[in-house]
């Protein structure tokens, strides 16, 4: 398969024209071809979220998406939460804060679940962070503080 | 790639745990927040496989779908037809490689080696490779390589009839006294076998790099735990001098052990730049990881305690089986902690391996300790049970004020701190000792406790400390961060031995071209960098005090050499009657644009051999009980499950553990890893299980939805207690080993807390329903 075709992509508010592979993976689009590796493979099969980014506000696995699907959507991915001064997304400042990754590489996908899951309603208590955070693994065993990092910054956009 | 423009936030700047008197965040034994950590949470971190570069081509592998038996063809006519192929390798067409010394310092056979096989000895071997243009037309062609092999039968694992009882490992022999006679004799006996399954590291970066030739300079971007090591693998592959080749590895995302060496996968993609003339990355896919390197190999241990009335141990007799692979050997040290942890008059371990059609295995967090602590820390649980007393009582009536094995006296051991500090902060002294007797409607609770240890890995370390015209300080090293810390204790190292603040700092660590360091694993890296970058700090502090006083346009010249201090980045007499410069303005004064120190700690007359055996193997480690002490970190564990009655599923609802790992160089990092350990403890000790397919010796669960790791639903909140104390005998600002011991005994505290809900004692990990229904 060699035909390629153009795809218009707008990620974090930035539109970008790509000739590729109908095949080509939106994962791998973001990572290969537009060189946004802020977004990680983790498995490449949907089973560790580590590429989790949102389309059009709903968290979405990148690897299991065809660039070609996202096209005429919004894209946001883990370049595009810090506001342009530099100034960090409340999820990330208590990440930050509260040491909730070690290795880093689940850390991109779980600050944008994060970022989803308080906005879903679902960070109303550490059990229901847990339950809605599970999607994410994280094998440097950050959990606890990802619960505490998440906990801050929900009752941060309640209050 | 490396550099991190980090400001410490006023937030940050708590004081430290008490251990360190309350260290400012910026000193160590401060609770600096991760200096790398901006770079990680925006997604500015580039990982190793994650360069950019011109021309770059995909490699992808393809595997054995046996075990064992010998390849007869490969056909790949129909891949070298596929739209955009470049190569398809195969041993046919493989250049020859030379074999490389391994990691002890073993000098290789003269024989040539290729990394892909026509004689199969485990599933999912590597056979052939096929680069392309793109990654999908690597991948789409690779499906098209036909492989027909002449299949021979296969040892699927150590219960497979054929494996048979397999090779006595005379080094992991340790007795003394008369065990097994002792055994006999003893008014009370218990006998129980305990195994573990394969297990895998998982991190989430799957493993892969990048390889770029320049001439016959070759640099490779890869997540490395050892940079020096894999470079002189590298070299000696491809028949060019180490400092021809060049690692980068600026981020890894986890290692556990899987991220030391370099394997087979790295030296199709080195050998396939070189044919091509152009960069080749090949990235491990998530399955291929189960098989492209090994996890940690599956344990059999039987455990015989003899023992008085009083629970007080006469004998221990320990038997101890791991499974290896077919071609390979690796040994997983199963007598480790039953040497040591318990005080008896005769003792006997012994150890064989055993042949199975498999990758060979290697090493995931502790190695040898966390299985040895898995039988032992079980086995005197089932003594504290038959006796009558108490499961903490036993721990501490058995209580080893030296080490058993070596006869020398512990250089710290904290241990008794910790049972004491756990048993408060856990509530144990409320727990009922019946088995089934604490339940909370259909679920039955469970109260275990085990105990964990790790010893203390030392080596040589180097690095390199810069003062830079602006005052700022650059710290080198080859040294790597998988998520420890190192950056972070490294900057504060720096910053306290010469009295700057910590985010003045900035270390550079993750390339080969950087001060030499031996491998991150063990536990060793934090105890032997800080000890370097202090040495090298110090250099350059008297360099710069040296250059104050003697330069004649210095302010402080003709001034004595111990009358001055620096602190904040300024020089002063501590008597605050001369003159107070930041170090910047010295420097210009006296026309200098840098000071810089190269600090090694290796012995004096080392040799430039030396030197390099030092960095590139582990020929020349310390053992723990060198001289007069024996050294190790050490833990306990106190775990509540809950098990419902009717279905066997086991929940960890709370767990407490106090850890004596020396001082901490930063108590905030030093807490994220011990309670990453006993995550990846509870995971093993209820989910992780690599399941072998009995007919073809094949991983079946060879992936993330398959091969259960723990998830964020899994885990309780875990509280982390430091009874450490600073230990000069373990390394040169008093710390041991963190990052290893949080695993130690967490399984067995998970399988005696089952065992007290339940009245079951599961010795088979991991813990299942179906194990208790």
């Amino acid at each position: 398969m060699t035909s390629r075709t153009s795809i218009h992509l707008t990620i974090n508010g930035h539109d970008h024209e790509l000739e590729v592979e109908p095949r080509v993976t939106l994962l791998d689009a973001l990572r290969d071809h537009l060189g946004l590796t802020g977004t990680k493979k983790g498995c490449d099969q949907g089973q560790c979220g580590a590429c989790t980014v949102h389309v059009d506000g709903q968290r979405v696995l990148a690897c299991l998406t065809l660039a070609a699907q996202a096209q005429g959507r919004s894209i946001t991915t883990i370049e595009g939460l810090a506001e342009q001064d530099g100034t960090l997304h409340a999820v990330q400042a208590a990440f930050l804060e509260q040491d909730a990754f070690q290795c880093g590489y689940c850390t991109p996908g779980q600050i944008m679940s994060a970022v989803a899951c308080i906005r879903e309603g679902h960070a109303g208590s550490d059990d229901e962070i847990r339950e809605y955070m599970a999607g994410n693994l994280c094998r440097c065993g950050a959990y606890p503080h990802i619960v505490a990092a998440v906990r801050q910054a929900a009752m941060e956009a309640a209050s | 790639m490396t550099v991190h423009e980090l400001r410490t936030r006023p937030a940050d700047s708590k004081r430290g745990d008490a251990s360190d008197g309350g260290a400012l965040a910026g000193q160590v034994g401060g609770r600096l927040s991760r200096v790398d950590g901006p770079a990680k949470i925006t997604g500015a971190a580039k990982y190793a496989v994650e360069q950019q570069l011109d021309g770059l081509s995909h490699a992808v592998l393809v595997e054995s779908t046996i075990a064992a038996g010998r390849v007869r063809s490969i056909d790949t006519a129909a891949a070298q037809a596929a739209p955009g192929v470049l190569k398809v390798l195969t041993p046919d067409n493989a250049l020859r490689l030379n074999t490389a010394t391994d990691w002890l310092g073993t000098p290789p056979p003269d024989v040539p080696y290729c990394p892909l096989a026509r004689d199969i000895t485990f599933s999912g071997q590597h056979v052939a490779a096929v680069v392309a243009e793109s990654f999908e037309q690597a991948v789409a062609a690779a499906a098209l390589v036909k492989v027909s092999y002449d299949e021979a039968p296969v040892i699927a694992d150590l219960s497979d009839a054929k494996a048979g009882d397999g090779i006595p490992v005379d080094a992991m022999t340790k007795e003394w006294g008369d065990a097994e006679a002792a055994f006999a004799a003893a008014p009370v006996r218990i006998c129980a076998a305990y195994n573990t399954p394969r297990e895998y590291q998982a991190p989430m970066e799957p493993h892969g790099l990048i390889a770029q030739w320049q001439g016959d300079q070759l640099t490779v971007w890869e997540p490395s735990q050892w940079l020096d090591g894999m470079a002189r693998t590298y070299a000696e592959w491809f028949g060019v001098p180490f400092e021809n080749v060049r690692l980068v590895s600026p981020y890894i995302g986890g290692g556990f052990g899987s991220k030391a060496f370099a394997y087979g996968y790295g030296a199709v993609a080195a050998m396939a730049a070189k044919m091509l003339g152009r960069p080749v990355k090949l990235a491990v896919t998530r399955p291929q990881t189960f098989t492209a390197y090994g996890g940690r190999a599956a344990t059999r241990q039987t455990v015989a305690l003899g023992a008085n009335a009083e629970g007080q141990i006469q004998s221990i007799v320990h038997r101890g089986v791991n499974e290896t692979s077919v071609d390979g050997m690796w040994v997983e040290p199963l007598g480790s902690v039953t040497s040591i942890m318990y005080a008896t008059p005769n003792f006997s371990s012994r150890q064989n391996v055993v042949r199975v059609n498999s990758v060979v295995p290697g090493a995931l967090r502790a190695p040898g300790e966390n299985p040895s602590a898995f039988g032992i820390e079980c086995a005197i649980d089932e003594l504290a049970y038959e006796v009558g007393i108490d499961p903490l009582e036993i721990r501490l009536r058995n209580y080893a004020e030296q080490d058993p094995e070596a006869k020398k006296p512990w250089s710290t051991r904290q241990l008794r701190e910790a049972f004491a500090a756990g048993a408060e902060a856990f509530g144990w002294s409320k727990r009922s000792p019946e088995p089934r007797s604490m339940r909370d409607g259909n679920q039955l609770i469970g109260w275990g406790v085990a105990a964990g240890t790790y010893p203390v890995r030392r080596a040589y370390g180097e690095a390199v400390v810069r003062i830079l015209a602006d005052g700022s300080v650059e710290v080198e090293s080859s040294s790597i961060d998988m998520g420890q810390g190192t950056y972070t204790i490294l900057a504060q190292t720096a910053a306290e031995t010469l009295g700057v603040p910590a985010d003045n700092v900035v270390v550079k660590l993750g390339d080969s071209r950087y001060a030499r360091a031996g491998v991150t694993g063990g536990s060793r890296l934090a105890g032997v960098m800080t000890g370097a970058v202090h040495k090298a700090a110090t250099a350059a502090l008297d360099q710069l005090v040296g250059l104050a006083i003697s330069d004649p346009r210095s302010p402080f010249h003709a001034l004595q050499p111990n009358t001055l201090v620096v602190t904040e980045g300024r020089i002063s007499s501590p008597r605050g009657d001369g003159p107070d410069v930041p170090i910047a303005e010295l420097l210009g004064s006296v026309g200098r644009d840098r000071i810089e120190a190269k600090g090694d700690t290796m012995p004096a007359n080392s040799t430039p051999e030396e030197r390099y055996k030092n960095y590139t193997t582990i020929a020349m480690a310390l053992p723990h009980t060198e001289g007069d002490y024996s050294r190790h970190s050490w833990c306990a564990h106190f775990i509540e499950v809950r098990v419902d009655e009717d279905f066997g599923t086991v929940r960890v609802s709370r767990v407490v553990s106090a850890l004596d790992s020396g001082r901490l160089y930063n108590p905030k990092l030093a807490e994220s890893q011990w309670k990453g350990g006993i995550i990846m403890g509870i995971g093993q000790a209820l989910l992780e299980e690599g399941i072998v397919d009995r007919r073809h010796g094949r991983i079946v669960n060879n992936n993330l939805a398959d091969y259960l790791i723990a998830t964020n639903a899994d885990i309780p909140d875990i509280e982390v207690i430091s009874v450490g104390i600073p230990d000069p005998h373990s390394s040169a600002l008093g710390g041991k080993g963190v990052g290893e011991l949080g695993i130690v005994g967490v399984a067995p505290a998970i399988a005696n807390a089952v065992f007290h809900a339940t009245g079951m004692r599961v010795r088979d990990l991991p813990i299942t329903l179906e194990k208790l229904i």
